[in-house]
């Protein structure tokens, strides 16, 4: 039996937050698929810069693009990596070199390319979803 | 009401989705956005709005700096990701903090305290001075520093005792900005400060020395309003 609530229902993927989303998002998937998918970009863009800046010891500039990228996790319901994100942010305005930052952005960078590929898929999934039902 | 308002944020992504909630309120319009605080500024010199949406950490210089810089205040929502500008929201008087990212439902309430806010505000009906846009700049007139205003067909004049300002209005828009404690439509043509007429002899009242005609419609209104013993 054709049911109208089975044609355009999407769940995100299990590893974001779905309740968030469905909250950030509603059914404006159209909205979502455009944001995701800036989002990865700005993420990827943002990585490169944080790498530049803990390459040059540049540990407020550091912050700052740290600071920059955090909410972008935020607006694809990765939630935990913002918090590391935040946690990592605080922790920058304590480091005195960039030796004593390596072992946290380590981790950051890891979160941002994790945080990436997932993205990637979601935006793929939205995609999906869209062109078949919208 | 619809508030005319700007967006203050170096992240795009951000900036797209409260633009988006923006035109989904029905009650904001966004008149622009701005990567930086720089260009927000220079905008601001010019033109006036009701609500600046404004992020803090910004490139050169942050959103409580450009806040330090406004020649007048409307009103501000901080976007941020971090709460520890809690305090500085706090002294800066601003209606709203959101936390980014923020829902809808979240964004309404902001926009709820907006409108409060806006209400506190006319209430009182206690503004004791206009911002006009003469000069090639904002120029804060004081009610008591103004004589009266003049038509000058799509122009206005604002005669002080001092300097004579003309900016682009109406004598019909500003009738309903003015504020009705102090100033009033004495003519098509002019709205007085009340305040300092001298004199008022048939269909002509005085104020320094100037002769402004009292119309037939404004008479009994005028009338009214002086304290006659």
């Amino acid at each position: 039996m054709y049911n109208e609530d089975q044609k355009t229902a999407f769940l995100f993927s299990p590893e974001l937050d779905n309740d968030f989303l469905q909250e950030l998002y509603g059914e404006d998937l159209p909205q979502a698929e455009m944001v995701f998918e800036s989002s990865v970009q700005q993420l990827h863009n943002g990585q490169q810069v944080m790498d530049t800046r803990f390459h040059d010891g540049d540990l407020e500039g550091l912050r700052k693009i740290v600071h920059k990228v955090k909410p972008l996790l935020g607006y694809m319901g990765m939630n935990s990596f913002m918090e590391e994100f935040a946690s990592f942010e605080q922790k920058c305005t304590q480091f005195q070199t960039a030796a004593e930052a390596e072992n946290g952005y380590e981790q950051i960078k890891a979160i941002a390319g994790e945080a990436i590929k997932m993205g990637e898929k979601e935006v793929s999934r939205l995609k999906q979803h869209n062109t078949q039902h919208l | 009401m619809k508030y005319q308002s700007i967006i203050v944020e170096d992240l795009q992504v951000a900036a797209d989705f409260l633009s988006r909630f923006c035109e989904k309120s029905g009650v904001i319009d966004v008149l622009h956005h701005f990567l930086n605080a720089e260009d927000a500024l220079q905008f601001l010199k010019e033109n006036v709005v009701d609500l600046i949406f404004l992020d803090v950490e910004m490139p050169n210089t942050s959103g409580f700096e450009l806040l330090d810089q406004l020649v007048y205040t409307p009103q501000v929502i901080l976007t941020t990701s971090k709460t520890e500008y809690a305090y500085d929201a706090f002294q800066y008087n601003v209606t709203d903090y959101l936390k980014k990212p923020f829902t809808y439902q979240r964004f309404l309430e902001s926009i709820q305290k907006v409108s409060k806010k806006t209400e506190q505000m006319d209430g009182g009906s206690e503004q004791d001075h206009m911002f006009i846009k003469a000069d090639g700049k904002l120029i804060r007139l004081h009610n008591d520093d103004i004589l009266f205003i003049e038509s000058m067909g799509d122009y206005v004049k604002f005669i002080t005792p001092v300097k004579k300002y003309i900016t682009h209005n109406t004598i019909k828009n500003l009738e309903t900005k003015v504020n009705p404690q102090v100033f009033m439509k004495v003519h098509r043509s002019y709205i007085v400060n009340f305040t300092k007429i001298n004199d008022i002899q048939e269909n002509v009242l005085f104020i320094n020395g100037n002769m402004i005609p009292i119309s037939k419609t404004h008479k009994s209104g005028v009338m009214q309003k002086i304290n006659i013993l």
